[in-house]
């Protein structure tokens, strides 16, 4: 056996007497408006918002997992999170259904690159109208009497008698959803369209040598590459669904009594009407620590990469 | 009544007067003197697209803010005066049925999500014949011709009267006050009392400005151009009320305003809404102290 001689590396060149080499200086250097923003806007809100959820709202007392307990109990938690799961359920599923027939749609139907552009330019305008305006516009096209849903509805023939669309919880939850699928469904366009234009075209052509139906090219080659960019849409959604706030608000008021009280909302009144600044950190805390645990879940269990 | 263990002193100077009223079409019927009167009006002048009271019920503040005046001349109201909550006695239910039964019987479609701006759109465009009204609202909407379809069809009186045989207005607040800090205490007092003098309130009426002062409010030149003053004056004389002086007002109001939407949404009786809120209001006044 041969013997074998291993070539040590060679020594960094270190600049001066310290521990990190040039490069690594300036590496760490750049790095630091980074990490100091995020330390800023993250970490110490953060820490502030764990030391108060320990403390008492008034005079500041350390009452343990006091408020932890006392935010834990209340079942208008638990009906905040009901709706927030219905408004999630309604909006997540159209928006990605909707954004993802449009993408296909324009990317097989439309090949001038004009007309690309336009639906390009048009998907942006929703997203870049404040939530806050949007939730404006919507409370005048639903509104009963002058509202230009239920005048077109009826003009139509479609409905006989004006539909209380915000004043009953059966229809309360599905306007307030539309207004979201209205303002984020381009985004999920937008994503997958760039996705569909990834997607290699010699795996295309050789399915189409094949034979392969359109179906069949989208759901056997299409869908694999889009996958990663379907994940990270579910992501960036579930998080907006979880502090979506100023179109309902605006639209509903929670109401009619708590029906529309998606967590957020309650959060706030919690937080800003009930003055319990306590118990506001704590449930900020627990939405904190269960939105990394499922996201991290998501994460290990879902294939992000393409292999 | 004070907020608890404070004795009541004055805190503030007003600025605008911010009360709340009662306005109704009287180019249509007579100013009603009592909510049964208001009751009867509304189902006579209910017509197609035409309500006899606009109810403004949108969930939290909006309700409250049209509620408490009827609670108050019906009698009721959410604590007595040693912070006990009343909002569930016979005289405060009484109040709560007559808004989400009487009144909604002859309102426009979905009180349950109709705020001041829905309620002022319905009426500048000639679809309500009556409702409460903020000052505010009448100068930016009701009596604003290039927005408003009915000026001079409309009138203002304060608040009618309910079987308490009162009438109460509400008081909002927007106050002129100085912090203890200020380095410049009495530079800010001055300044307060020549902001609240007749001449420059005068001159803050003419650039829109609603004054709290009643030699204006009874002016009569300054009357012909703003036919709110008088029912302002007089609402400031018939004593209006506050919202309960505490500090967990927030609160109370989210409570009452969440269930009394509720109840006006028909998600919840007037019986099932009131008692929620009664318990809900219990519990947090005493863990505040009270």
């Amino acid at each position: 056996m041969a013997n074998v001689t291993h070539a040590r590396p060679a020594p960094l060149n270190r600049a001066g007497a310290g521990r990190f080499t040039r490069q690594e200086r300036l590496a760490y250097t750049m790095l630091v408006p980074v990490l100091g923003s995020i330390f800023l806007i993250v970490t110490y809100p953060f820490v502030l918002a764990v030391i108060q959820s320990l403390q008492a709202t008034n005079g500041g007392a350390f009452v343990g997992l006091q408020n932890y307990v006392t935010g834990l109990e209340n079942p208008l938690l638990y009906e905040a999170l009901a709706a927030t799961a219905v408004y999630a359920a309604l909006v997540l599923p159209t928006e990605i259904l909707l954004g993802l027939g449009l993408a296909l749609a324009v990317h097989r139907g439309i090949k001038s690159a004009a007309l690309r552009a336009l639906f390009f330019g048009m998907a942006i305008v929703p997203l870049v109208i404040p939530p806050i305006a949007v939730g404006v516009i919507a409370r005048l096209m639903y509104a009963p009497s002058y509202g230009v849903i239920n005048h077109i509805l009826m003009l139509t023939g479609i409905t006989h008698d004006e539909i209380n669309w915000l004043g009953q919880p059966i229809t309360a939850m599905p306007a307030v959803a539309s207004v979201d699928v209205w303002q984020w469904t381009p985004f999920v366009y937008l994503v997958l369209f760039s996705g569909f234009l990834t997607v290699p075209r010699d795996e295309i052509e050789a399915a189409q040598v094949d034979g392969a139906s359109g179906w069949s090219q989208f759901w056997r080659i299409e869908l694999y590459y889009l996958r990663p960019l379907l994940i990270l849409i579910v992501f960036f959604r579930l998080a907006d669904v979880l502090r979506v706030f100023d179109h309902v608000f605006i639209l509903t008021g929670g109401g009619p009594g708590n029906t529309t009280q998606l967590l957020s909302l309650y959060l706030y009144r919690v937080e800003f009407k009930f003055s319990d600044y306590g118990q506001a950190a704590a449930l900020a805390v627990v939405v904190l620590i269960a939105i990394s645990v499922v996201y991290s879940l998501v994460t290990r269990v879902l294939p992000l990469e393409r292999r | 009544m004070a907020a608890k263990g404070k004795a009541a002193h004055l805190i503030g100077i007003t600025i605008v007067g911010n009360v709340e009223m009662f306005m109704y079409r009287s180019d249509k019927g007579a100013a009603p003197k009592t909510w049964d009167e208001v009751k009867a009006n509304a189902d006579k002048n209910k017509a197609a697209n035409f309500y006899g009271y606009l109810v403004r019920g949108k969930a939290t503040n909006p309700v409250v803010a049209d509620f408490l005046p009827i609670l108050w001349s019906f009698g009721g109201d959410v604590f007595d005066q040693n912070w006990n909550v009343t909002i569930d006695n016979a005289a405060s239910l009484k109040a709560v049925k007559f808004l989400v039964q009487d009144l909604k019987a002859a309102a426009q479609p979905g009180p349950e999500s109709t705020d001041a701006a829905d309620r002022d759109r319905l009426m500048a465009i000639g679809q309500g014949y009556q409702s409460t009204v903020w000052p505010g609202e009448i100068t930016s909407v009701i009596q604003n011709a290039s927005v408003s379809q009915v000026v001079g069809k409309v009138a203002y009186i304060p608040m009618p009267a309910g079987p308490s045989g009162k009438g109460v207005g509400m008081m909002g607040n927007w106050l002129l006050g100085v912090p203890k800090a200020s380095p410049n205490g009495q530079a800010a007092a001055d300044f307060i009392t020549w902001l609240t003098s007749t001449d420059t309130q005068k001159t803050y009426v003419d650039n829109g400005g609603i004054p709290a002062r009643k030699s204006l409010l009874n002016d009569s030149a300054l009357n012909q151009k703003n036919p709110y003053f008088s029912a302002l004056a007089k609402s400031l004389d018939a004593v209006p009320n506050w919202r309960p002086r505490t500090d967990q007002w927030n609160a109370v109001e989210t409570i009452l305003g969440t269930n009394l939407n509720a109840a006006l949404a028909g998600t919840a009786t007037p019986e099932a809404a009131v008692q929620k809120a009664a318990d809900a209001i219990r519990t947090l006044m005493k863990g505040a102290g009270y």
